[in-house]
């Protein structure tokens, strides 16, 4: 193993840092304006102008179209579902312009005005919003066109042709085109949907006061929802104030159980399995995997049925005359121990999980150097000793990122706890069950109970939670500090 | 080329995420506000095919009629939720149970009945507690909104090997029946508000009578208001604290098992005796015990101990009470965003898919139990004629008969349903049985649900959710009497 360099010759020079790059943004900005030809000073107004004066006439009309249709689009405020984008979307994030519907005309069998839908308003706005971003992003890159076209006419070269651009775009600029599509498809799967579900977590969302339908009008309420997890005032009532703290320290040592008892299960199975001398390694080895090849919830229903209250095991149990009442050992009613459930839980998820880590472990088994070994027996190293200075360093620096992602996954493990118990044992009053964790409790309480505001903060909690443990850990990992070092 | 082949793999990509993601184009049901020639339906999955049938009769018979029907099967229980979510994507005309009826007309998902020879039909043709809750409010004006075509009541199954006609019929009965098998008398299909109406809606044998209210008289023409609630009468008392002692015996009630209830009915596990149910559930009841051990009958009666009317001025010991029930329909809807241009047409076609013909045809090819007056005298005549068997006939006869002892879910506005289901009420009347504090952990409101005056308390704490949809701050220091 190759010691901690004491130099990084891969530490990147200090950049300007982001305040720096925000101010050399706008320096930029007044040099080109002030530097600019005349179409380079019109371009800040009219999108394609500069390169229109550079005879660059296909991408001035580009610009040019782009411009208009992102105006139309603000100005015209086309319509979906009667809700508008454009300007309108803007003022209609203030959800205070809302219509609770208006007359319906038995003649043209149609209402004279439908009801504000107060989802779509915020969706709406949220798309405005990044289209107007878009829109300064392409206002940069025109002017930005513009001045370089100056900056070649001021050198004697001639100013690039769209041609000359496309075949850039294909060449030094080949990432930009293939990360573009990839762009747009993350800003408008992931970004928006996330941005409109953190809003979520500051409307009166499931208020049924709000209107007699109790789904499509809300409004902003500020930080209520997150007051409410400490003083149970928000609209899930007690439940989050009672129940959230519970959840989230079973989510804790859920996650902490799962994680090591798969984890180091699996290292010791995958050692056993690798011992020299053991015959038919490759029989036990399929064996495991073979608990792989199954779906993983077809193990859970099958596991769910054998504790069942009729399933084998109880029935067993009772014609041996151990017990006279079935034993809840998933908590199936209320009252049922909570501390047995958790405890089957964690084991029949050892089950499902081990065989993973045995088979990646294996691999590494496998490569490590034998020398090392060789070199410790020499040294006179106890078996004992080479397990824990050889092997487990050498598996523990390569599974460290696993070993996150597991934790992490672990923590919003859905399939397991809810095709296993479904949370229970339940408390009566209360959509989170004593197996509960953040993540199945979020799917009650918006799924089951519609109380989208109260989940998106649960959402939240659970995101700054995990990102938190996920980047400090990382970062401190050996994994990470000296990625480069173990050879 | 290579490059060439990786962005158009990255376009292709990125194109299939919006395409999948994107709406449908109109081929799946999307009504939009466009007239396409096809009036498009959905019913519950078993009767599509059925429909559809009637339906390619109809267009047959009348080639004025001038459009194209499609039907498609889907879940009726979850299809209130679809519609809400995107009214425009679909069917034209949609089914659900009426409690539906306020939610789907408050958020103009639907519009309203106008036809007056519809109206007429539907008036003449339903008993007048369905005929109270079909209606909604739009902007201050009361529309009929649904089509009642189909009824549905609680009910009792029960196993017939082990449980004769006459242990059937009571509680009691079946107690007796448990204790020689060594079993649970009865269970229930689910511990929400809808399975245990058999509790709450309980009615005097004698008279018929309960004080139970649940938003009575509500008046949607007055911006919804949620008319009179009580749950705290002394016959309600007295049913619960009757339940309390039965549940704690060994051989008395059940909460459904987590292996399902059905795993309880089966003759196998002889976890319970007998289970309340719906007419949904006829099948999973028929394939837990077979069909020849299948009893069907009214839920029992029981009678009050002295003990459950300790205390209680208006009940006394030996009166007898049966379990209720909500007594429901199914309806037709129209969807608000159906084209103009179909409305009549949409009507036209109510008109005959709710007629009495096509309510007797559903019955005899899907079991679905109709909904208009004198339905029992059908029903009686197909078993006569051979037309169905024993238990199919036990099944609809007993559901007509139940609808006796019932009241329809009253919801005529918005957000009574989901004050009445979704506000924990129903967890309260659990601890209640159960005897157990509510809740039984965190910030308890009922600590004692044992003794009579923590019984009373639990029961204001539920009158107060069905009212508020919120817990109460504090309790008051003597409760209201209103037996």
């Amino acid at each position: 193993m190759a010691s901690k360099s004491k130099a990084d010759p891969n530490k990147k020079p200090k950049g300007r840092g982001f305040f720096g790059s925000i101010g050399k943004f706008f320096s930029d900005f007044v040099k080109r304006f002030a530097d600019g030809s005349i179409g380079t000073k019109l371009s800040h107004f009219i999108f394609g102008a500069g390169n229109f004066y550079h005879k660059q006439y296909v991408k001035g009309a580009l610009f040019l179209l782009l411009q208009i249709a992102i105006l139309a689009f603000m100005i015209l405020c086309p319509t979906i579902n009667g809700t508008p984008y454009g300007y309108k979307a803007l003022a209609n994030l203030t959800l205070k312009n809302v219509t609770e519907g208006g007359q319906f005309d038995p003649v043209s069998g149609k209402f004279a005005e439908f009801s504000s839908n107060c989802q779509l308003m915020v969706l709406f706005g949220f798309v405005t919003i990044a289209v107007i971003i878009i829109y300064f992003i392409i206002w940069n890159k025109n002017i930005e066109s513009s001045y370089k076209a100056d900056m070649d006419r001021k050198v004697g070269k001639k100013p690039s042709t769209i041609g000359e651009d496309v075949k850039t775009l294909f060449d030094q600029k080949f990432h930009i085109t293939m990360l573009t599509p990839t762009c747009i498809a993350a800003l408008v799967f992931t970004v928006l949907p996330t941005v409109f579900m953190i809003a979520l977590a500051f409307t009166s969302y499931n208020d049924p006061d709000m209107n007699a339908a109790g789904t499509k009008l809300f409004g902003w309420n500020g930080i209520e929802n997150f007051k409410s997890v400490f003083t149970g005032e928000g609209s899930l009532g007690v439940e989050i104030k009672n129940r959230f703290l519970p959840v989230l320290g079973w989510t804790f040592i859920w996650a902490i159980f799962a994680t090591l008892t798969c984890y180091f299960g699996g290292i010791i199975l995958a050692l056993l399995i690798n011992k020299k001398g053991l015959k038919g390694k490759k029989i036990f080895r399929t064996i495991f995997i073979l608990t792989i090849a199954v779906p993983q919830f077809i193990s859970l229903l099958a596991v769910r049925n054998l504790l069942g209250e009729y399933g084998p095991i109880n029935s067993l149990l009772q014609n041996l005359g151990w017990i006279k009442e079935p034993i809840g050992f998933l908590g199936q009613n209320p009252g049922d121990s909570e501390v047995l459930a958790k405890i089957m839980v964690i084991i029949v998820n050892m089950w499902v999980g081990i065989p993973y880590t045995m088979l990646m472990t294996s691999g590494i088994l496998m490569n490590i150097p034998t020398d090392l070994y060789e070199a410790a027996r020499v040294d006179g190293a106890s078996t004992t000793k080479m397990f824990f200075k050889i092997t487990l360093p050498y598996v523990v620096f390569i599974t460290t990122p696993y070993l996150i992602s597991s934790f992490v996954g672990n923590l919003n493990s859905f399939n397991t706890i809810f095709l296993l118990t479904g949370g229970s044992p339940t408390y009566p009053g209360y959509a989170a069950g004593g197996t509960d964790l953040l993540v199945t409790w979020l799917y009650k309480v918006t799924i089951e109970q519609g109380a989208y505001n109260t989940g998106a903060v649960i959402g939240i909690f659970t995101f700054l939670i995990t990102a938190t443990i996920t980047l400090v850990t990382y970062r401190r990992s050996k994994a990470y500090n000296e990625e480069d070092t173990f050879q | 080329m290579k490059k060439l082949f990786a962005i158009l793999l990255a376009v292709l990509m990125t194109a299939t995420m919006f395409v999948g993601c994107g709406g449908s184009s109109g081929n799946e049901g999307e009504t939009g506000e466009k007239d396409d020639g096809v009036i498009r339906i959905w019913v519950g999955e078993e009767s599509a095919d059925f429909y559809q049938k009637k339906c390619d009769e109809y267009t047959a018979a009348h080639p004025e009629f001038g459009y194209k029907i499609e039907v498609k099967g889907m879940d009726t229980g979850s299809v209130a939720g679809t519609i809400t979510q995107d009214p425009t994507a679909a069917a034209d005309i949609f089914t659900v149970a009426h409690d539906n009826i306020g939610k789907l007309a408050a958020t103009q998902c639907a519009k309203p009945i106008t036809d007056e020879t519809l109206i007429a039909q539907v008036l003449a043709d339903n008993p007048e507690s369905f005929q109270k809750v079909i209606y909604s409010n739009t902007n201050g004006q009361t529309y009929l909104y649904g089509v009642p075509y189909i009824s549905q009541a609680l009910l009792l199954y029960y196993n017939k090997s082990m449980v004769t006609e006459e242990q059937a019929k009571s509680f009691e009965g079946l107690r007796e029946a448990a204790q020689a098998a060594g079993t649970k008398a009865i269970t229930v299909t689910g511990d929400d508000g809808f399975n245990m109406s058999f509790a709450l809606l309980a009615r005097k044998v004698s008279d018929h009578s309960t004080t139970v209210k649940i938003y009575e008289g509500a008046d949607p023409a007055a911006g919804g208001s949620k008319g009179e609630c009580n749950c705290q009468g002394d016959d309600t008392v007295a049913v619960y604290r009757w339940l309390q002692t039965y549940a704690a015996d060994p051989n008395g009630f059940k909460w459904p098992s987590s292996d399902g209830w059905d795993a309880d009915l089966d003759k196998n596990n002889l976890g319970a005796l007998a289970v309340i149910g719906g007419a949904w559930h006829y099948n999973t009841a028929k394939a837990a015990l077979g069909e020849t051990n299948l009893g069907i009958t009214l839920i029992p009666t029981f009678e009050l101990t002295p003990e459950s009317v300790e205390g209680l001025s208006s009940v006394s010991a030996g009166d007898v009470f049966r379990g209720g029930s909500f007594a429901d329909c199914k309806c037709f809807m129209i969807n608000a965003y159906s084209a103009g241009s179909k409305y009549a047409k949409e009507q036209e076609l109510l008109m005959y898919l709710s007629g009495k013909e096509v309510q007797n045809a559903s019955y005899l090819e899907c079991m679905n139990v109709p909904a208009y007056v004198g339905a029992a005298d059908f029903i009686k005549q197909c078993f006569e004629e051979g037309k169905v068997t024993e238990s199919q006939y036990n099944l609809a006869a007993t559901q007509v008969s139940m609808a006796e002892w019932g009241i329809p879910q009253p919801f005529v506005t918005g957000t009574l349903n989901t004050y009445y289901y979704s506000k924990n009420a129903p967890a309260v009347l659990r601890a209640i049985i159960d005897q157990t504090a509510y809740p039984t952990t965190g910030d308890i409101l009922v600590q004692d649900t044992t003794s009579l005056e923590g019984v009373r308390k639990a029961l204001y704490l539920v009158e107060y959710l069905w009212m508020h949809g919120v817990a109460p701050k504090e309790f008051p220091a003597s409760l209201p009497d209103k037996a």
